[in-house]
């Protein structure tokens, strides 16, 4: 090997281990949360504190004092101790924690939220509003005193819908369908049902929604729920469990009381899915109300179809009664 | 004998039990003490990236040693050298030796031909055809046909069929070597040259030497005073079929090339690789090629090393001979192929125990110089199997495996970002290796696209995914099976030329 190659080679293995040797110290102090202080040749440990935000980008004190990064952000060499870390961002309310940074350990603020202040609000729709429902499909229904109006979320693309205006003045609940043709509501003993597709089945000319009254409590209703297929409702009374069914004429309705309740319930709840419902109702012969029990109710599949087909078989006067 | 024995199977089972005491250490480290496999594996990077940025400056000097020394004629050089030691340029006889197993005629023919074109003064050179008899009758019609067509094209042409199953031999490279060598010896005998005066070139059959390659091999020879404690070394090229290669198969044998450049600047590690030459005298002085060893390219060089009691060294010639890059037509069976190759190179670490018990008995070989050579090969086989396996399977580890709380931790933190960074700074390397591969390039075939320029650019980005996959396993492989006993048997690696249409 020429000599010049050799110097050349030996000055490059020197730098190579003069580099090695002088970053080692460098990064394991930094990678274990060491910091060098060449001033006093002093080794001390630190920790650090880790910020992130949503949204990010928003800006972090600590102790005050303003640091150049932005959330997702570290803050290195702490020493171990107390700091007070704020994070901020315009439009947002402010995020202040006290944190105590530990000695080679990273002290983490994770996934903030910061919340909205509130912005001014928009105008959606300007008629008189009764009440309204928002369906998963993105639409506003609108129950006003010139009729039913539909918008999209924006309060765009407004339609008329229904010309019916007699809204009862307190409004319990709404609730959609299922397959998201018809909207019930209910008062204290009126179940009313908007079917939003009537168009489809009526001659031109007439109106898109049909609106009518389809059941009369003589008890307080609690709550009502639809069942699957949406011809079907669960009216829950103080009294008893009754199971409309839904058919265009508004008589000749089979309803059918599926549970009378011994005191009245305190608490219903419908698990759509598994198709079970649970109520609370004092046990038969207990003296006082309240001991009760938690009940539930399978509602397997065609359970209303079945019962309605035996209804109609017997034509009797079980426990079902016609309207 | 016992002892022998004993300590011949300890040094075997040293550098495979080495390499799986540290990939099991720190795997089981990992779980009970993760911050210091942390800290390792930030050492080892560190390390790393230091290694890798001063072995491609060292890769740079041997580029610009090559580039420089490209346009040298070296005949004219010979030709006005004063004769050293009695010798002169027109006394040495360049004999090419080529073992042969089942390699084709074309790639054959290209040998022979790049021999044809080199500037040598062919009534100067002989060339020995050793053909294994065990490949069968079509290598040795081949080589007889060769013989008709080339014959009176050099000063002789040898050809011979290696016996197979000759007592104390093994089914490898080295004995063919040995044998075609030996065939050599009887025809240089005979007609009375001197051994001293022939150069001999152990070529694979796919080495097409540069037209250079002769006349500065024998410049080497001649001005150097220990030129009978020489072996001479090219830098190996694998040109042949590079622009036909699957892209895998390019990345590991430029790897390769690179790896022999930056060895010809690290003098006193040198050992002898694939096609190299040597003084006829030496080689038959030391009894030839080994002919129980896989290995046989590194081994004669440690053959050498302990019969002349360390006085041995490797003189890196800035020439090429280019070969052809281990490649199938698919990328899976190209995959399989490169993996046996470098398996059989790692195979090398059988030089560890050879060295190891010659060391025993060589008694004039200072201690210090036994130590550092026994650390070079260690070393250089250990990093080859570990250095992968550190970097991309035992780096994560800690944070696997390390539990919740050692996440907590700084060091814990900041492992990923650290490791990363310091993965960046090693890929810059990338850019050199980019520069030098097109550099190094040959022209491209008429039936190659242009647009596959840009791919052997491209190509080194998959580097770092090559390296996972055949980087350290075909060492661990090797060193395992030498660890327990079960040897390796010599593979050769089928050369198909592609055929422009």
């Amino acid at each position: 090997m020429k000599s010049i190659d050799k110097i050349m080679r030996a000055i490059a293995f020197y730098t190579a281990l003069v580099i090695f040797l002088a970053l080692l110290p460098i990064v394991l102090s930094y990678a274990l949360g060491y910091k060098i202080d060449y001033k006093k040749f002093k080794i001390y440990k630190t920790g650090l504190i880790y910020v992130s935000s949503h949204p990010a980008g928003a800006s972090v004190y600590i102790n005050g004092k303003l640091h150049n990064e932005l959330t997702p952000m570290r803050m290195e060499e702490l020493k171990p101790g107390t700091y007070k870390v704020e994070v901020r961002r315009e439009g947002f309310y402010p995020w202040e924690r006290e944190m105590e940074v530990r000695p080679n350990m990273v002290t983490k603020a994770d996934r903030i939220i910061l919340f909205p202040i509130a912005q001014e609000m928009q105008k959606v729709a300007a008629s008189e509003i009764a009440d309204f429902a928002i369906s998963e499909n993105g639409k506003i229904y609108y129950l006003t005193r010139y009729g039913l109006f539909k918008s999209d979320l924006d309060g765009g693309t407004l339609k008329k819908l229904s010309g019916y205006s007699e809204w009862p003045k307190n409004i319990i609940g709404k609730k959609f369908s299922p397959e998201m043709d018809k909207l019930l509501y209910f008062d204290k003993y009126k179940v009313f049902v908007i079917q939003l597709d009537a168009g489809k089945t009526q001659p031109k000319g007439g109106e898109p929604a049909k609106i009518g009254e389809v059941f009369v409590s003589p008890d307080l209703i609690v709550d009502v729920f639809w069942y699957p297929g949406s011809n079907y409702i669960m009216v829950v009374s103080e009294s008893d469990i009754k199971v409309v069914e839904l058919r265009d004429g508004a008589l000749n309705r089979n309803i059918a009381s599926i549970y009378k309740f011994n005191s009245s319930p305190q608490g219903v709840y419908y698990n759509e899915d598994a198709g079970i419902l649970y109520f609370t109702d004092k046990k038969s012969g207990a003296l006082s109300n309240e001991d009760r029990c938690l009940y539930k109710l399978e509602l397997k599949d065609n359970f209303f179809e079945n019962m309605m087909r035996m209804l109609v078989k017997k034509d009797t006067d079980n426990g079902y009664e016609k309207r | 004998m016992k002892r022998d024995r004993f300590y011949r199977r300890l040094f075997e089972i040293v550098p495979g039990a080495l390499t799986w005491g540290t990939i099991i250490g720190l795997f089981v480290f990992a779980f009970i003490r993760p911050v210091w496999v942390a800290i390792f594996v930030i050492v080892f990077d560190l390390f790393w990236v230091t290694r890798m940025l001063y072995l491609t400056t060292l890769l740079v000097f041997a580029y610009r040693r090559l580039a420089r020394e490209k346009g040298i004629n070296w005949i004219k050089r010979c030709e006005e050298l004063k004769p050293a030691d009695g010798l002169r340029y027109a006394h040495i006889y360049q004999a090419v030796l080529f073992p042969v197993y089942k390699e084709g005629m074309e790639v054959l023919k290209a040998s022979l031909d790049a021999l044809i074109h080199s500037n040598y003064p062919k009534d100067k050179m002989i060339v020995v055809l050793s053909v294994e008899e065990r490949a069968g009758a079509e290598p040795w019609e081949n080589a007889i046909h060769l013989s008709d067509l080339y014959k009176n094209k050099f000063f002789h042409f040898i050809v011979t069929r290696h016996p197979d199953n000759l007592p104390g031999e093994i089914k490898v490279k080295g004995a063919n070597a040995t044998w075609g060598a030996k065939m050599l010896r009887d025809f240089v005998d005979s007609r009375k040259i001197e051994h001293n005066h022939v150069v001999i070139s152990c070529f694979d059959a796919d080495t097409c030497a540069e037209r250079e390659y002769f006349g500065c091999l024998a410049w080497h020879y001649i001005t150097n005073p220990d030129r009978n404690r020489s072996s001479y070394q090219p830098i190996p090229v694998y040109n042949n079929n590079i622009w036909h290669a699957r892209s895998i198969a390019r990345i590991l044998e430029l790897a390769s090339s690179f790896m022999q450049m930056i060895e010809t600047m690290r003098v006193e590690k040198f050992v002898t690789f694939s096609s190299h030459s040597m003084s006829f005298k030496t080689l038959v002085d030391v009894g030839y090629w080994p002919v129980d060893m896989i290995s046989d390219d590194s081994a004669i060089y440690w053959k050498c090393f302990l019969h002349f009691n360390g006085h041995y060294t490797v003189i890196p010639m800035y020439v090429t001979v280019s070969m052809d890059v281990a490649t199938e037509k698919a990328i899976i069976p190209t995959i399989v192929k490169q993996y046996k190759q470098k398996r059989r190179w790692a195979w090398g670490v059988e030089n560890f125990p050879y060295v190891m018990m010659g060391f025993r008995k060589a008694n004039k070989i200072p201690l210090l110089q036994k130590i550092r050579r026994a650390f070079n090969i260690l070393e250089c086989h250990y990093t080859w199997a570990v250095w992968a396996v550190i970097v991309t399977f035992i780096a994560p580890l800690p944070l696997l495996f390390g539990g919740g709380l050692f996440r907590q931790t700084t060091i814990g933190y900041n492992l990923p970002s650290v490791s990363a960074a310091l993965f960046r700074v090693s890929m810059s390397t990338l850019f050199i290796f980019i520069f030098i591969t097109v550099k190094l390039l040959p022209p491209r075939p008429p039936d190659v696209k242009p647009q596959k320029r840009i791919i052997m650019i491209l190509q080194w980005f998959f580097s770092p995914l090559v390296a996972v996959v055949l980087g350290s396993t075909p060492a661990i492989d090797a060193q395992t099976r030498l660890m327990l006993g079960k040897y390796m048997k010599f593979q050769v690696t089928s050369k198909h030329r592609h055929v422009p249409k």
